[in-house]
Formats: C-alpha cells, sequence, structure tokens
C-alpha cells in the first residue's frame, strides 16, 4: 500500500520527475532565503527586492490555482513567501523610520 | 490585418485578460529591483536572496514550457532574473574574496 502510493506519487504527472514539482521547491528558497535574512540587521534588507516580491507572490498565488495542472505546493509557497517578505518589508520600513511619523503623532495623545 | 491580430492577442489563453500574463509581467519587477540595487554596495547583498533568485530564474525557465498554456512571457522574465542573479552574486563573490587576497598581498 505505502510502496503503491510512493510510487503513484513518483510517476504522476505533477511528481518529481517534472518541473511541475522542482519549479515550486525552487521558490521555497525564497522563503528559506527570507527566513535565513530575518537574523540580519535591517539595514541589510532590500527595499527595492523586499516590495518587488510581496506583489509578486501574491500574483502567483492566483497563477499557482489557474495553471493547468493545478499547482498546490506552488500555490502553498507563495503564500508562505508573501508572509515573510511582508514581515521583511515591514522591518525595512521602520528601519527607514517610514513609522516613526506614527510614534510621534501617537506621543502628543498620550 | 491589424485589427485581428490584437483580437487575437487579446483573447489568447494566455493574454492580457488572465492572470498567466500579469503574474509573470509583475515578476519582471523582481528582475528590476534587482537591476536597481546594482548600484548598492556589495557588502549589503544577501547571499540566501541571490541563490535564490538564480536557482528559481534557471528552474523556472524550463517550468514555464511545460505548463498549460506555454508562457513565453515568463520564460523571458525568469531567464532576465537567472541573469540578474548570477550577476549580483559575481559582485559580492568578487568583493569578499578581493578583501581577503589583500592581506595575502600585503604579508609578501
Amino acid at each position: 500500500m505505502a510502496t503503491s502510493r510512493f510510487q503513484a506519487f513518483l510517476n504522476s504527472p505533477i511528481g518529481p520527475k517534472t518541473t511541475h514539482f522542482w519549479g515550486p521547491i525552487a521558490n521555497w528558497g525564497f522563503v528559506a532565503a527570507g527566513l535565513v535574512d530575518m537574523q540580519k540587521p535591517p539595514e541589510m534588507i532590500s527595499g527595492n527586492m523586499s516590495s518587488a516580491m510581496c506583489v509578486y507572490s501574491a500574483l502567483f498565488m492566483r497563477f499557482a490555482w489557474m495553471v493547468q495542472p493545478r499547482n498546490y505546493l506552488l500555490l502553498a509557497c507563495h503564500a508562505s513567501n508573501e508572509t515573510v517578505q511582508l514581515y521583511q518589508l515591514s522591518r525595512w520600513a521602520r528601519a527607514q523610520g517610514y513609522l516613526s511619523s506614527k510614534k510621534e503623532e501617537e506621543k502628543p495623545s498620550q | 490585418m491589424a485589427t485581428s491580430k490584437l483580437q487575437a492577442i487579446w483573447n489568447h489563453p494566455a493574454g492580457p485578460k488572465t492572470i498567466h500574463f500579469w503574474a509573470p509581467t509583475f515578476k519582471w519587477g523582481i528582475s528590476i529591483a534587482n537591476i536597481a540595487d546594482f548600484a548598492k554596495p556589495p557588502e549589503k547583498l544577501s547571499y540566501p536572496q541571490q541563490i535564490a533568485v538564480t536557482c528559481t530564474g534557471v528552474i523556472w525557465s524550463r517550468y514555464s514550457m511545460v505548463i498549460n498554456p506555454k508562457n513565453w512571457n515568463l520564460f523571458s522574465v525568469n531567464v532576465a532574473m537567472a541573469g540578474t542573479g548570477i550577476y549580483q552574486l559575481a559582485r559580492k563573490i568578487k568583493h569578499d574574496y578581493a578583501t581577503e587576497a589583500e592581506p595575502a598581498v600585503a604579508s609578501e
């Protein structure tokens, strides 16, 4: 049973013998890279790259859903990447001072 | 003639009415962001991110050709992405190893 199930996965039209599998696997590299970069100081973050990544992953979640064959692995990957990159973007924005005006506005009200 | 050509593009299964057109189009944003970062000092570059950009570009060039509908826009943006990723990695590696080389020269 387990053997035949693995065999079915191996020979699936979206299995590891095809780029329908390896394409998304490569994309998980973005998620891993984002996670690694969370350990680095905000100055290391590229605002250009993080912003582009956020837009890109949002659109590709839709793409993954619509492409034939449908690619759930890719959809999950881009949802994860969207989360990671939004966090990176918020760290970058905070470091650049874009969110400090909010803090300054909050002070008078306190 | 021109009208019917535009009509064909408009109604293509990977045309501008579909996500198959817009997703790759915005993926160009990643290559453009990388090109914008060419002006940044190499020490600010991230190895994991640039390696991910390069690997994804290479593998997705292939993936673009086997999905339905076949997507030349996606193919070309991934080739560009691989190219910009490789260039950025080259800059950073050159910067890191050149720094190491200098002390060796100084010691001679």
